[in-house]
């Protein structure tokens, strides 16, 4: 019995070649999408989840209020750790993780590496099973470094890595006593190396006991059979009870919701990574839909061809359960076919669609799961397409069938226009979408940053810049390279330091007002091509007091309330700064954000960064080349390592690119999943009408009133899509922009052009075949009778 | 073997209702060869159907081997049809997808015959009908009368006790549609009951009995002599 559907349907995949092709191409389309999607979902959802003590693990958080509103956020004072591990019997271990930055080297190869500065404990709380060496006291000496598997490979080749000697920067020797299996493509840490915290202490010069300095990130263990929130409890009050900070409450983040959950709100989780997780499952879920759509929509427009099969076999003793199984029997087979298909396009779209979301995905060919979930995928893509078929189909009563009055197209058309409309409907909430999100990005990228971005570099001050500073400033100068220098606490497209320490006279002391908080030795304005609204730059050489100096942005003299701002002082703890410039607001941070008060200070504070303005006279390569000989002459060891703030600010957009990427790429292959299925009914119904069609012509009908007359049906469709597909895709894109301070007004036009987009897709699907029928001659379709 | 009492089969389209059967009562007894016939509409086909269970009566009796089974759902029917009945059609009815050999062989398929006695049964009917050198080939490959001896291969593989045939000659020449009534002769001689529509008072002749409908209803009998 299964060898005879088998060939049946063998035969029939071969006798109606296009109809197969379209079913598999987009069943196989609508497959791979998904499974991308399924991929990238199951790698989000798999974060972090492979350690062995996932339920047991814990990042410190802090809560308090800022700007009347509750704040969390996941950095910790340095000492938190000790205090955890000394007072909390509760909490097994602990450990503490920064980013550590170093020039390594191994003879005369010289790289520059990023890893991790972390405790003794990290190695046994957390499952990064190490190759080599001992978990247990890989870290203990101040002067041990673990590697991964590919740093070890980078710095020694094929050699045995275990015991061998690192010169780290220019002044100490690491020994490597472990390596580490690379870390796999699921978990948030992202290091090449692991050092002891103990040299972050000696590189430092001194322990960090300010419990108001947060900036490292401290994990805890507990010990089994504990609850989270009875630790929580006690861990309140962590910070208030070592420190005079009255304001702070400490709590525990558990690892299971590290990566979905981490967004919160006035104090509360309400979501994060698991919004995108949902809204991609969804998407995947609607795509397959939207293909097994077409797989329903075509058979059962097909069914007059395959209704006298149906009554034949009932005739000849089927039941209805039979025929059942042998058209689900068909649509899995189909669907095997497309699943085959679909697994080839994943393989070969993976690079692309990693590039695109920042992943490492990979298919795991070995993997027995793997396999069985995608014959369960195929299986269950087969039974979602051929249920309805399937029962349509075999409930075809034989008398009719074999009467030949039989007219199936009328019977089924209602649930087929609801199809048709799901599908479209799914595919123009998508083309909004996309046009909306473009726009919200063209309109973030067209913002006036304010300031000059082009021609503008910044080096990091890394190894002997910091101390030979005046030197490089003056060559980049004299050589011509660089018209203005600039040292800067952080790069110009990054806010890495605020406070809300700042006071100054008619200030409100019970309001936390924070600032970003940015330092130059001078030549700002000029380096970064800044406007300066009143007063004047930073120059401490003119004016020696300037070393206490600081700029305000227009945004600081707004809340700050002055009138006058030249010449105020604001206070930072006890020391006095003056204010002797105003600049035009710039964007530090976020370009779909207001531009947040700022203090920019004088020569007397920290320094990351020298941003230098190139030469406009000279070629870019001409001016690198300059500027990397000072930078050699002052800091051999290093490489030259150089960055464009214009594409350091592009990258601010990367975000939004990608969703603007991702969903053109989901609305263009619905769009394509969905005409492909128009195509297909426009196909079938222009052969079921062909009679009706040559009589049309033969009583004087035009080509253009028959192709007129066969479009209309479909365009209906796909207009009354449009009317449920409006209001849903303003919903969704106007929560989307609630996101943004600075958004795009949804104009009218949007959905004009959508409609306008649609329509003239789905009429050139629906008139190639309607015009082909239209043009048909009559004598031809006529003479079958 | 069949007995039908008031049988009675209406069809409602919006406006009309058309009486198709109107208490219609015959019988027709186990080896008989009968011949229905009556102008077009007057409900022949529906009654074969009804007889075949293809389709249900509105209301009458219908008693298959001493059964009653006017009552009986689609299942049953199809359990009952699958062992007992054969079809042969005007529009011969092949599955365009399936050689003559797959053709004839679906029935056995259906009712669970072995692969091996499959492929003995269905060479030896194909054989009976002469069409066996034709096994491999599609319906549309055949003329019409070749395509009817396939049709009636597969209704008697199964060996039924019953062939209904509606109009077998219909879509044939004579010298066919004698072919077509010769093997249905043989085939009765051999002790199966045959139910034949047709419009032809020439095939007509070959059966025992002739029953004439009109409107729905019994108007004739002639027993054949
Ligand atoms: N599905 C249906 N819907 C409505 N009326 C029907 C249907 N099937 C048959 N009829 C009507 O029932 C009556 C009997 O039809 P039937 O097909 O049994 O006639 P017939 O005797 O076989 O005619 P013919 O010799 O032309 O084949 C006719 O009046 C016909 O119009
Ligand atoms: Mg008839």
């Amino acid at each position: 019995m299964f060898k005879n559907y088998l060939k049946v349907t063998w035969r029939n995949l071969l006798k109606n070649k296009g109809f197969t092709a379209i079913n598999i191409a987009g069943l196989a389309v609508g497959m791979a999408s998904a499974a991308l999607i399924l991929f990238w979902v199951q790698n989000e959802v798999s974060y972090d989840q492979f350690h062995e003590k996932k339920d047991r693990l814990y990042q410190m958080y802090n809560r308090s209020v800022f700007d009347g509103k509750l704040w969390c956020w996941g950095t910790t004072p340095k000492v938190m750790r000790s205090s955890l591990k000394q007072d909390y019997p509760q909490v097994e271990q602990v450990a503490r993780t920064t980013n550590a930055n170093f020039l390594f080297t191994i003879g005369d190869k010289h790289l520059t590496l990023a890893g991790n500065h972390t405790d003794p404990d990290f190695l046994t709380m957390f499952s990064f099973p190490l190759v080599k060496g001992n978990a247990k006291t890989a870290l203990n000496d101040m002067k041990n470094i673990v590697l991964t598997e590919k740093t070890a490979k980078k710095l020694f080749g094929d050699q045995d890595p275990m015991g061998k000697t690192i010169k780290i920067d220019s002044t100490d020797y690491f020994t490597v006593t472990a390596v580490m299996k690379d870390l796999p493509n699921n978990t948030r840490f992202d290091f090449e190396y692991l050092m002891p915290w103990s040299y972050l202490e000696k590189t430092d010069n001194y322990v960090d006991k300010n419990w108001g300095n947060n900036s490292v990130q401290t994990w805890a263990l507990l010990k089994p059979g504990v609850t989270e929130a009875a630790v929580n409890r006690q861990v309140k009050n962590i910070t208030r009870s070592h420190s005079d900070i009255k304001d702070i409450d400490v709590f525990m983040h558990p690892a299971t919701k590290w990566h979905l959950y981490s967004k919160f709100e006035n104090g509360k989780i309400v979501g994060g990574k698991i919004e995108a997780v949902r809204l991609f499952s969804i998407i995947a879920g609607f795509i397959l839909l939207i293909a097994c759509i077409n797989f329903m929509n075509l058979s059962t427009a097909r069914s007059e061809k395959r209704a006298k099969e149906v009554g034949i076999r009932k005739v000849v003793g089927a039941s209805k359960t039979s025929l059942i199984s042998q058209f689900l029997g068909e649509s899995i087979m189909i669907s095997l076919i497309a699943g085959v298909l679909a697994l080839v396009i994943v393989q070969v779209s993976l690079p692309g669609f990693n590039n695109l979301t920042d992943k490492k995905l990979f298919i795991p060919w070995e993997s027995t799961t793997f396999w069985l979930l995608c014959l369960s995928f195929i299986i269950f893509t087969g039974v979602l397409s051929g249920s309805y078929p399937a029962l349509y189909l075999s409930a075809f009563r034989p008398v009719k069938v074999l009467k030949g009055t039989f007219k199936a197209a009328n019977a089924a058309i209602s649930p087929r226009k609801v199809l048709v409309v799901t599908q479209f409907t799914f595919a123009i909430v998508l083309i909004i979408s996309t046009i909306i999100v473009r726009e919200q990005l063209e309109y973030a990228q067209n913002r006036d940053t304010g300031y000059k971005k082009n021609n503008l570099v910044y080096t990091f001050m890394s190894g002997n810049i910091g101390k030979n500073y005046a030197l490089i400033r003056n060559e980049l100068l004299t050589s011509g390279a660089a018209t203005a220098v600039s040292k800067t606490s952080a790069p110009m497209t990054e806010g890495w330091s605020d406070t809300w320490g700042f006071s100054w006279e008619g200030k409100n002391e019970n309001e936390k007002l924070d600032f970003n908080v940015y330092n130059t030795d001078g030549s700002f304005t000029k380096t970064m091509g800044l406007k300066v609204i009143e007063g004047r730059d930073i120059d401490a050489d003119k004016y020696p007091s300037d070393s206490l100096a600081i700029l305000l942005n227009e945004a600081s003299v707004k809340v700050m309330g002055f009138k006058q701002p030249i010449g105020q002082i604001v206070k930072n703890g006890d020391t006095k700064l003056t204010v002797v410039g105003v600049v035009k607001d710039f964007i530090l941070q976020s370009p779909y954000e207001p531009v947040r008060p700022m203090v920019i200070q004088g020569p007397k504070s920290w320094f990351n960064v020298i941003h230098y303005k190139l030469n406009e006279k000279n070629t870019t390569a001409a001016n690198l080349k300059l500027a990397e000989a000072v930078f050699k002459k002052f800091n051999s060891e290093y490489p030259f390592d150089y960055h464009f703030v214009d594409d350091e600010y592009a990258k601010k957009f990367k975000d939004e690119q990608r969703t603007g990427t991702l969903a053109s790429l989901f609305a263009g292959l619905t769009i394509f999943i969905s005409c492909l299925g128009l195509f297909g009914l426009a196909t079938y119904m222009a052969q079921n009408r062909i009679k009706e069609i040559g009589v049309r012509k033969v009583l004087g009908a035009s080509v253009m009133g028959v192709t007129s007359m066969l479009s209309k049906d479909f365009l209906k469709l796909v207009g009354f899509a449009f009317l449920i597909a409006t209001p849903l895709a303003w919903y969704f894109m106007h929560s989307w922009l609630q996101g943004y301070t600075y958004r795009v007004p949804i104009s009218i036009w949007v959905f004009v052009s959508a409609a306008l987009v649609t329509t003239i897709i789905s009429i050139v699907t629906v008139s190639f075949q309607a015009v082909k029928a239209a043009l048909t001659n009559p004598v031809k379709s006529l003479r079958s009778e | 073997m069949i007995k039908i009492t008031n049988l009675e089969k209406f069809y409602r389209t919006e406006e009309v209702e058309t009486i198709a059967l109107n208490k219609l009562s015959m019988e027709v007894n186990t080896g008989e060869f009968v011949a229905i016939m009556g102008p077009s509409g007057c409900g022949k086909s529906t009654l074969l159907n009804i007889l075949g269970m293809l389709d249900d009566p509105d209301a009458g009796s219908y008693v298959f081997n001493g059964t009653e089974i006017a009552h009986f759902n689609e299942r049953k029917r199809a359990d009952l049809r699958k062992h007992n009945i054969g079809f042969v059609f005007q529009s011969f009815n092949l599955i365009d997808e399936l050689t003559v050999f797959e053709n004839v062989e679906l029935p056995l398929i259906y009712t669970g015959v072995s692969s091996a006695d499959r492929v003995k049964r269905v060479e030896e009917v194909l054989d009976k009908m002469q069409i066996m050198h034709r096994r491999n080939h599609y319906p549309q490959q055949l003329s019409g009368g070749q395509q009817q001896r396939v049709a009636i291969a597969r209704a008697v593989v199964n060996k039924p006790k019953l062939i209904l045939a509606d109009e077998p000659t219909g879509n044939l020449d004579s010298s066919n549609g004698n072919e077509v009534m010769e093997l249905l002769t043989d085939l009765n001689e051999q002790g199966t009951t045959i139910i034949m529509v047709t419009h032809s008072e020439h095939d007509a002749r070959y059966s025992h009995r002739i029953i004439r409908l009109l409107d729905g209803q019994t108007v004739m009998e002639n027993i054949m002599v």
